[in-house]
């Protein structure tokens, strides 16, 4: 999909967003609403004037990318040669997609086995996989993190931890 | 008053109070640089430990640990964009990409320095309106604290990137998100869909925590490259440049002070309204506004030397009239009752030293801070240069544990995640992110205020509050300011154009 299309579909999904926040808002009373409401309608106003600034306006410069290395304010490098961009391959492997599992990866982890063992998991598990360092390494690292989270909210700050679903459904 | 202003100082001077001191500031820059947590969980924490000894001690000890944290989330705002309070929010504008652009040193200085100078300012500014500032906070109501949170507000075309409408588009999203919940004034449940973990509303700082930390991790991990590749950027910046840069802009330093202490004087405003006020004023200010959010060490000092100054003045109406000025002075309240203690127009004479003595806590404990501070900011500096295979796993798990430990709800951990992907899709199709956060800290106290003003005076509040109304036009020209000056600077490039 292109950028442009990207963005249109943002801006529908926002008035989607405002749509829904309008028809919520008709349960409200007055007051609850007083604010809400008109700012819902404001809302529309903005993202339609935006949807139409998009594709009917004057053509703006093409956004840079997310992944795109800002490299305006970089003078020269360690050796005092010029600037260069990043070329496509030194921008890692993962992409859009494996950043969202990994989020979504830690999640299922602290929900799954508590909240300490997935600091241990999904550490040593990313240390690994992406081959950063040894297994033992890695092991040593995320043990190392996981006892250091440990004690300062567990035993410092007296934080109450999550144990899991698994622990729930074993009990 | 002078005879106060030594005892107090001597109080301060034990054995006891120094050491306690010391370990306070310390503890306070951990708890700091942890995501989620601020000087509000540093305080309550150490309350338990804080019985049975001298009340400067006690005293050094709690406010040592809050002024301490101050610093701890400017750190991991600057080096990471991921602010460990709402505070810090202020600081990852111009501090973040001063650290890409390899100025961390310089950054993390000016700001420590900038704390210290504003701690210093706040805390003299304070000793000297003691008899003057109770007859002007009770001369302010609801309508004034309204305008005041439409002055933050006029700071979103700052961070509009470009596009205003996308920038206002964020706004609106941020204050839509801060009415989840039950709404303060009504009792009616908004956006709440049934669930009982929503009735509390979105947590602040863990919706922080997703935006910035969870969609920066999210970046990296993409990117593949560390916060600062060291072969594209060198750090060629000084801890002395920050410390002479907070100096050279001490105008800025003594404006954002007083602003930090007047913000604080009022009750339930909060530091990180202030802070982001404190950046409102030095950009709408600046000579040359289109640096800021680009790296400018100004956009540093500011929130830094305001939120220095803010804890000199949330003391006054704590100590005056028992109103705690934000949630750290509520727990010092607890702390009082324990001490015997006893918040009224008393302190303000007969226990005159008491208040001095915290007074001089805030200047040597943000001496003890910066100390610290420039002592270890060389080291510091190095983190954003860490693999980002090493970077993304333990910042994100920290910031999930952080995110948990903010309410001790596992539900916290979700919010944050999905703020980390609002977050990074804002971030992807420039929809300012300070922009949301901003909607969302100021729309409550916008409603509530709205509210309050209307029922005690009616729909035209500002006709009966004339200082409401002066501090409307003031938000008018000061938002009108900087678009006014923009125009005419494209006006002159065109005429300028126009006769070559």
């Amino acid at each position: 999909m292109s950028r442009h299309a990207q963005e249109n579909l943002v801006s529908v999904m926002l008035l989607l967003l405002y749509g829904v926040v309008l028809y919520l808002c008709q349960d409200f009373g007055p007051r609850a609403r007083l604010i809400p409401l008109p700012l819902a309608v404001f809302g529309i106003l903005l993202t339609l004037a935006q949807l139409g600034w998009h594709n009917f306006g004057r053509e703006e410069s093409p956004p840079p990318e997310m992944i795109h290395v800002d490299t305006s304010a970089i003078a020269a490098t360690a050796e005092g040669q010029p600037r260069t961009e990043r070329t496509e391959e030194q921008l890692g492997q993962w992409g859009e997609a494996g950043a969202y599992s990994i989020v979504a990866l830690l999640i299922g982890l602290v929900f799954a086995v508590g909240i300490f063992p997935a600091v241990f998991l999904f550490t040593a598990a990313y240390l690994i996989l992406t081959r950063y360092c040894t297994v033992i390494r890695g092991l040593s690292y995320s043990t190392a993190l996981t006892v250091c989270v440990y004690l300062l909210f567990v035993k410092a700050l007296e934080m109450q931890p999550y144990h899991g679903l698994l622990a729930g459904w074993m009990s | 008053m002078i005879d106060a202003i030594g005892a107090g100082l001597l109080a301060l001077l034990t054995p006891q109070a120094l050491l306690f001191m010391f370990l306070g500031v310390v503890y306070g820059l951990v708890i700091g640089i942890l995501p989620g947590l601020g000087g509000v969980v540093a305080m309550a924490l150490l309350l338990p430990f804080t019985y049975g000894f001298e009340t400067a001690a006690t005293l050094a000890l709690l406010l040592g640990a809050h002024i301490a944290t101050i610093w701890g989330d400017s750190v991991t705002s600057i080096l990471f964009s991921v602010p460990g309070s709402a505070k810090g929010l202020a600081l990852c504008f111009d501090g973040y990409p001063m650290t890409k652009q390899g100025k961390a040193k310089r950054a993390l200085a000016a700001s420590a320095t900038g704390a210290l100078m504003g701690g210093i300012i706040g805390a003299i500014f304070l000793a000297l309106c003691i008899p003057l500032i109770r007859p002007v906070i009770l001369a302010l109501g609801p309508s004034e604290y309204l305008m005041m949170a439409l002055w933050g507000l006029t700071v979103i075309a700052t961070f509009s990137e470009g596009s205003l409408m996308k920038g206002m588009t964020a706004s609106v999203l941020g204050i839509l998100v801060a009415f989840v919940g039950m709404d303060v004034v009504t009792a009616t449940p908004r956006f709440t869909f049934g669930s009982e973990f929503l009735m509390d509303g979105i947590s602040f700082p863990v919706a922080m925590i997703g935006l910035f930390a969870v969609s920066e991790m999210m970046k990296m991990s993409i990117r593949g490259t560390p916060i600062i590749d060291r072969s594209l950027v060198t750090e060629d910046s000084t801890v002395w440049q920050g410390v002479c840069d907070a100096f050279r802009h001490w105008w800025l330093v003594v404006r954002s002070s007083l602003l930090g202490l007047w913000i604080g004087v009022l009750p339930g405003v909060g530091a990180s309204v202030a802070g982001l006020a404190a950046y409102a004023q030095a950009v709408q200010t600046s000579k040359s506004p289109e640096r800021f959010g680009k790296g400018a060490v100004e956009g540093v000092i500011a929130p830094d030397a305001t939120m220095g100054a803010n804890e000199g003045g949330g003391l006054m109406p704590t100590l005056a009239f028992g109103i705690p000025g934000g949630e750290s002075m509520a727990i010092l309240l607890v702390a009082f009752i324990g001490l015997g203690i006893v918040p009224g127009p008393d302190m303000l004479t007969k226990n005159l030293d008491v208040v001095f003595s915290m007074v001089w806590i805030i200047v040597l404990a943000n001496i003890v801070v910066t100390v610290i501070g420039l002592g270890i900011t060389p080291w510091l500096a190095r983190l954003p240069s860490l693999q980002a295979n090493l970077m993304v796993p333990m910042v994100l798990s920290v910031c999930f544990v952080g995110a948990y430990a903010t309410r001790g709800r596992i539900e916290d951990v979700v919010v944050a995640a999905v703020f980390g992907v609002v977050g990074y899709l804002m971030d992807k199709y420039r929809y300012s992110r300070a922009n949301f956060v901003i909607g969302m800290v100021l729309a409550v106290m916008i409603e509530r205020n709205l509210h309050i003003s209307i029922n005690l005076y009616g729909a035209d509040f500002l006709l009966d509050r004339p200082i409401a109304l002066a501090m409307l036009i003031f938000v008018v020209v000061t938002a009108a300011l900087p678009l006014w000056r923009q125009y005419r600077r494209k006006r002159a490039l065109l005429q300028a154009g126009g006769a070559a």
